[in-house]
């Protein structure tokens, strides 16, 4: 029987988790990113405030999502720009290769997009024999290893500069002396360049799109983004219907929160708005701007009014940072787009609660990414929320709702109560005498299997209560 | 070439039927306080914050002292083509230098591939994050990411205190109606993709030069 996704979680997490240079890496890149964010934050002069005003301004889009969306198709059409509307990912995939077809595109240089790693588009365009190139340094070493991104900021955030040494000898067929960054990032430089300039369709996504203004915004620190949308004659943007702002002065508070969110940057190197192909004078520029607006389950999330602010994310990144969970299991073992806590909550409804539920459970709910979410999204109580749907939508195990039978008996019978804990000490001394503390019979094997176990107390609460502990 | 896009009004129908079921107001207070802290000396932050984002800032009084300034970094890069926004201000400056270089003007077409450096105007000048708004008026797209360097010259007057306002002048002015591309540009390209260090110039300006004219 094939392995299902939630016991694939688990043996990944188990390998992760006991994986030491692992984790002294992703230690290291998130003790410099919690460093640079806390820096940021002082920049504020009212950090809460800004989190308060990104969580009205996206309230205020989604809730008007239609009307912003139009308004948005609207202005990029009177620029000469189309629109595409796609329900799901087959149908954003379909409108990309037949532009490709159409216009005899052999090279697509692409930069970072989340969305286009949800609808699974770079293997829709190989399948016609398009090369593609992922240009964002980090996406595109987890490129040459065949890999998805490991995170949804910096997507290479799980190899050191060895490892990616190495990597570039074997792919690249140059070595760089001393795994020096500066010069590995020369060598992606050059590479990439030639296919910047020889690329007929240039990809990216959005982090918002302005509906005053008709144009999307990409924010970049490489620049990659800038030369994907200004040298190839065609550019498609692919993004999710939900990254919409009403006003372009909103991108005034959004900007510097994303940035300092993200990376804990002032603001990112480019903050860019294109709204068309090149106007009529101006100097370069493609000749063909697409917009996908991508719903993928989008919509439905939508309905849900209770979860309906899950939609606000900008993907920053913070939640998954702050994870423990995820600073545990690293990335790749979540097996999803979207990783962390707004992975596990957001996956279950792109991609099927039934498949993913077990994310709800991938969490301590101890609230540190509700704690650090820009946009104010109270992640872990939607969590709560997926696993109560999960019960709610297959029912409950035949086990599952024996043992709370019985644990519901017990705490309201005292004398079951007493009698069970009771037995339970000291079935437990037994077994630790005999030394099967975490074997296959011990009750406590989950914790006692990679741990010393618990001392047992001489005796229960109840009786040193009785005793006068009260006093 | 108008492609059929049934989903279109599905996409349309199902968000409006999802939005009739209202939310709930967030309990948190409404957001009236001021976020970030008043500019009060523009051309000083813009100083400030140019420098910790590793742009370089050199203050001019005059076109002649602007022309000195131009003529020094252009010396300082290696042979090569230099392209340029099609603007008098521009061809008068470059005039100034007496520079030999070859000169590729906006008007001609895109930045070649092999260009040493472009030199550009700037819709505005951004305090708070020490950046600079350019439009595709400012030599187009390729004019600020194509070459190695990027120089902007700009006049101390077009100082702005915060993306609030460059965002909002922006706006108004309906400078995004006739252009397909606008950016804010704070500093030379740049990555941390690699162990979080910070590397400069990944696939953009290594060098991002604003020569800043005081008077007129």
């Amino acid at each position: 029987m094939s392995e299902t996704s939630a016991q694939e979680f688990l043996r990944k997490a188990a390998v992760k988790s006991a994986d030491l240079v692992h984790r002294d890496i992703i230690r290291q890149g998130i003790e410099s990113y919690d460093a640079a964010h806390l820096r940021g934050r002082l920049r504020f002069r009212d950090w809460d405030a800004a989190r308060q005003k990104c969580r009205e301004i996206k309230q205020e889009a989604i809730n008007h999502l239609d009307k912003y969306l139009l308004q948005f198709e609207e202005k990029v059409r009177a620029r000469g720009g189309h629109v595409f509307w796609a329900a799901n990912a087959q149908e954003a995939c379909q409108y990309v290769t037949d532009i490709a077809r159409r216009l005899g595109v052999r090279t697509v240089v692409k930069s970072k997009s989340m969305v286009t790693e949800e609808i699974h588009l770079s293997p829709a365009l190989e399948k016609l024999d398009i090369k593609v190139w992922e240009t964002d340094l980090g996406e595109f070493i987890v490129q040459l290893r065949n890999e998805p991104p490991y995170h949804i900021v910096t997507p290479a955030m799980h190899l050191n500069r060895a490892q990616i040494a190495d990597l570039f000898h074997e792919k690249l067929g140059e070595r760089i002396p001393g795994n020096d960054p500066t010069k590995l990032v020369a060598l992606a430089r050059r590479r990439l360049r030639q296919s910047f300039f020889s690329a007929e369709m240039g990809i990216s996504g959005a982090n918002f799109i302005v509906a005053d203004s008709g144009v999307i915004a990409i924010s970049t620190n490489e620049g990659n983004g800038r030369l994907c949308t200004s040298v190839p004659r065609i550019h498609v943007v692919v993004t999710g219907i939900e990254k919409v702002l009403p006003r372009l002065e909103d991108l005034a508070v959004f900007w510097p929160v994303l940035a300092t969110s993200g990376t804990g940057q002032a603001i990112t190197t480019y903050s860019t708005l294109i709204g068309g192909p090149r106007q009529a004078g101006e100097a370069d520029g493609p000749d063909e701007f697409h917009v996908v607006l991508v719903d993928n389950g989008r919509s439905r999330l939508l309905a849900d009014a209770e979860q309906r602010e899950v939609l606000h994310c900008i993907r920053c990144g913070a939640c998954l940072n702050t994870c423990p969970v995820y600073r545990s299991v690293g990335g790749h073992t979540y097996g999803t787009t979207y990783q962390g806590p707004i992975g596990s909550v957001l996956t279950p409804h792109l991609a099927g609660l039934r498949q993913y539920q077990h994310l709800s459970y991938a969490s301590s709910l101890c609230g540190a990414c509700t704690s650090v979410c820009p946009v104010k999204i109270d992640l872990h109580h939607h969590l709560l929320h997926n696993r109560r749907n999960a019960v709610n939508s297959r029912g409950s195990k035949l086990g599952e709702r024996m043992m709370f039978r019985l644990w519901r008996s017990t705490m309201l019978h005292p004398r079951i109560f007493v009698f069970l804990s009771s037995a339970g000490r000291r079935l437990l001394r037994l077994l630790y005498r005999m030394g099967l503390a975490g074997s296959i019979v011990d009750p406590m094997r989950a914790w006692n299997r990679y741990r010393s176990p618990v001392p047992l107390p001489a005796e229960s609460f109840r009786s040193r209560w009785r005793k006068g502990l009260a006093g | 070439m108008p492609v059929e896009n049934p989903s279109r009004e599905l996409i349309l129908e199902r968000i409006r039927a999802g939005l009739r079921t209202p939310v709930a107001p967030h309990p948190g207070p409404r957001s009236d306080a001021v976020i970030f802290e008043p500019i009060r000396n523009p051309l000083e932050r813009f100083q400030q914050e140019s420098t910790a984002n590793l742009m370089e800032c050199t203050l001019t009084s005059d076109p002649a002292g602007a022309a000195l300034q131009l003529g020094k970094i252009l010396d300082s890069l290696p042979a090569g083509e230099i392209f340029l926004q099609d603007d008098p201000s521009l061809r008068r400056l470059i005039e100034l230098t007496k520079t030999q270089r070859p000169l590729r003007w906006s008007s001609e077409g895109a930045p070649r591939e092999a260009s040493e450096a472009t030199v550009s105007l700037a819709e505005a000048l951004i305090a708070q994050t020490g950046s600079v708004l350019v439009t595709a008026e400012c030599g187009g797209r390729g004019a600020s990411i194509v070459a190695p360097c990027h120089i902007v010259y700009a006049h101390a007057a077009q100082l702005v205190p915060d993306l609030e306002t460059a965002l909002g002048n922006l706006f108004r002015s309906g400078k995004l109606v006739r252009n397909s591309f606008a950016c804010v540009i704070s500093g030379s390209s740049r990555t941390a993709d690699i162990e979080k260090i910070l590397v400069q110039g990944a696939h953009g300006p290594r060098r991002l030069v604003v020569i800043l004219q005081t008077g007129r």
